[in-house]
């Protein structure tokens, strides 16, 4: 990739994220569309920038940014915190929608790993366009919004346990298990840094100028990555560690307003570099099986809103605004797509089409999740007119 | 009787507060993360839409609070004003210009002897003391910041506006 190509590419990146967000839109599908445009597959208008070593490499910078991020805001207490809605919301949306994309993914690829992997990508709705959306349209004040925050929350905690999963799972009985083992060992040695080692170190963080302070945390961000990489076990596993090491640490809001625009900027690079490889002409083969994932989102998400938000004391309409703000799908399922996409575990043309599915999936799902929550109460108030209440 | 203050965490996005005030409208504040605040007001407890959406940055949030909260310390817009401490009351008073004392020390001025409050601070535009000192000087155009009783306030512009009546 060449300077000028670059500065075509962030010119692109930026054109259509804005464009997205005069409409209300999330920039994760700009994003996606620009790759799609600027890369060598169909449509073959621009073909200006070829996968290479250093879109890869940018790319998984970008990765290990977004999971870092996922890391920092990691807290039990928090959960714990956040209230009654979580268990239930939580435990519901798991079991429905993990549910229903199994049965896609079964659908898809037949009663193998992969069809796993489906079954997370459309489980695992985007915390980044909801929140974005909620505030944007002004629904925080929102009753049903608790539960919409509480849901994203045990998404969040859910799908860090399957990222290692996804990323080096499917093999053999045997590697699977010493994967699996080595996994927990490095979770677990993280757990216990993050106790007795995250204050000392933030301690030690603290100190230091702004211009160490920066190059220490981005430095243990890549080492961890690496060690996890090395381990054979996912370089997202090292990244998501770090954050939560860092994350008791007394400097964590410090480190987010330093790391913030990095963050966006490489998380931009990622999305852009993994559509690059999406083909579009591949339509035919995957299409149905994104309009399946889509039907399953729409009935279960929707559907998840409205019974955990009946349980939860909702009324059927705000249970719609709550469902309707779970269907856009975005970067966790492009971020489990990437990790499948170099797990050898799974067969090349499976690991293609997942890429195809995925970033087609997630175009679709985050623009119609936003126009649904934008038209969520008209839509509850032409479905149950007399308010909802029964 | 205070209001019912209904506290929840959006997590991912701060804090929220809602009460209902005896007006029927219901009011909530949201403190995310970074600090900026929006405030949604119902004009009814049960209306979807909110009426009024007010975006407020950090240092805003807190005038506006200030302000509703009946502290509002900003003397250079706000002169003087009162803020009730129990039974003892800070107040704010402007050394008028060209008062006898501009260049003393608070030990010369002696308000605590002559009438009984205590100088806490001085704002000056330049720099403020916080924690003002026997040997600290005023000057004209600061503010002293007093505490004291009710009645005993008026002895202090008086003191300041004509000097000590004692002969010292």
């Amino acid at each position: 990739m060449t300077l000028s190509e670059l500065a075509v590419t962030i010119a692109v990146l930026g054109a259509l994220g804005l464009v997205a967000s005069r409409f209300g839109l999330s920039a994760i599908p700009a994003y996606l569309l620009a790759g799609i445009i600027l890369g060598p597959n169909d449509p073959q208008l621009v073909q200006l920038v070829q996968p290479s070593e250093v879109t890869d490499f940018v790319a998984e910078l970008g990765l290990i940014f977004l999971l870092f991020f996922l890391g920092l805001e990691f807290s039990v207490e928090r959960l714990v915190r956040s209230g009654r809605h979580v268990g239930l919301g939580g435990a519901a949306d798991l079991l429905v929608n993990a549910g229903l994309g199994l049965l896609v993914g079964i659908a898809a690829f037949g009663p193998t790993f992969a069809a796993v992997v489906v079954a997370a990508c459309v489980y695992v709705s985007s915390s980044a366009i909801a929140v974005k959306a909620l505030i944007d349209f002004r629904r925080l004040a929102d009753d049903e919004t608790d539960l919409v925050l509480a849901i994203l929350l045990f998404e969040d905690i859910a799908i860090a346990a399957m990222l290692g999963f996804v990323a080096t799972g499917g093999g053999g009985v045997a590697t699977t298990a010493g994967v699996t083992v080595k996994a927990l060992l490095f979770v677990g040695a993280a757990l216990a840094a993050s106790r007795w080692l995250g204050a000392w170190l933030g301690r030690q963080l603290a100190r230091l100028e702004l211009e160490f302070f920066v190059l220490a945390v981005f430095g243990f961000v890549i080492a961890m990555s690496a060690v996890a990489k090395e381990l054979e076990l996912s370089e997202a596993i090292g990244a998501l560690m770090a954050g939560v090491v860092l994350s008791e640490s007394g400097v964590r809001e410090e480190i987010e307003q330093r790391f913030f625009s990095v963050r966006d900027v490489f998380a931009a690079f990622f999305f852009f570099a993994f559509a690059l490889t999406i083909d579009v002409s591949r339509l035919g083969d995957v299409g149905w099986i994104v309009l399946l994932a889509l039907a399953a989102t729409l009935v279960g998400k929707v559907g998840v809103g409205v019974v955990a938000g009946r349980l939860g004391g909702f009324t059927a309409r705000q249970g719609i605004n709550a469902g309707a703000a779970l269907v856009a799908h975005g970067e966790f399922t492009i971020i489990l797509a990437q990790l499948a996409a170099g797990n050898a575990a799974l067969a090349l043309a499976d690991r293609d089409t997942i890429v195809a599915f995925a970033g087609l999936y997630v175009l679709a799902s985050a623009t119609l999740g936003v126009v649904l929550m934008k038209e969520s109460k008209r839509l509850g108030r032409l479905l149950r007119p007399a308010g909802g209440f029964e | 009787m205070p209001l019912e203050l209904k506290e929840t965490r959006l997590p991912g996005v701060g804090v929220k507060w809602s009460m209902t005030p005896a007006s029927g409208t219901r009011v909530t504040v949201i403190q995310h993360n970074d600090g900026e605040r929006e405030v949604y007001v119902h004009r009814r407890a049960g209306d979807e839409e909110p009426a009024v959406v007010l975006e407020l940055h950090d240092d805003e949030a807190r005038q506006l609070g200030a302000l509703l909260g009946g502290a509002y310390e900003r003397p250079k817009i706000v002169e003087e004003l009162e803020m009730a401490l129990g039974e003892f009351q800070i107040e704010w008073i402007k050394v008028p210009s060209g008062s006898w004392v501009n260049g003393r020390t608070l030990a010369d001025c002696g308000f605590r002897k002559r009438t009984g409050v205590t100088v806490i601070a001085i704002l000056r535009e330049s720099e403020s003391i916080a924690g003002a000192q026997p040997d600290d000087v005023i000057l004209d155009g600061d503010t002293i910041v007093v505490v004291g009783k009710a009645g005993q306030f008026r002895q202090v512009r008086k003191l300041l506006a004509e000097g000590p009546t004692d002969g010292e």
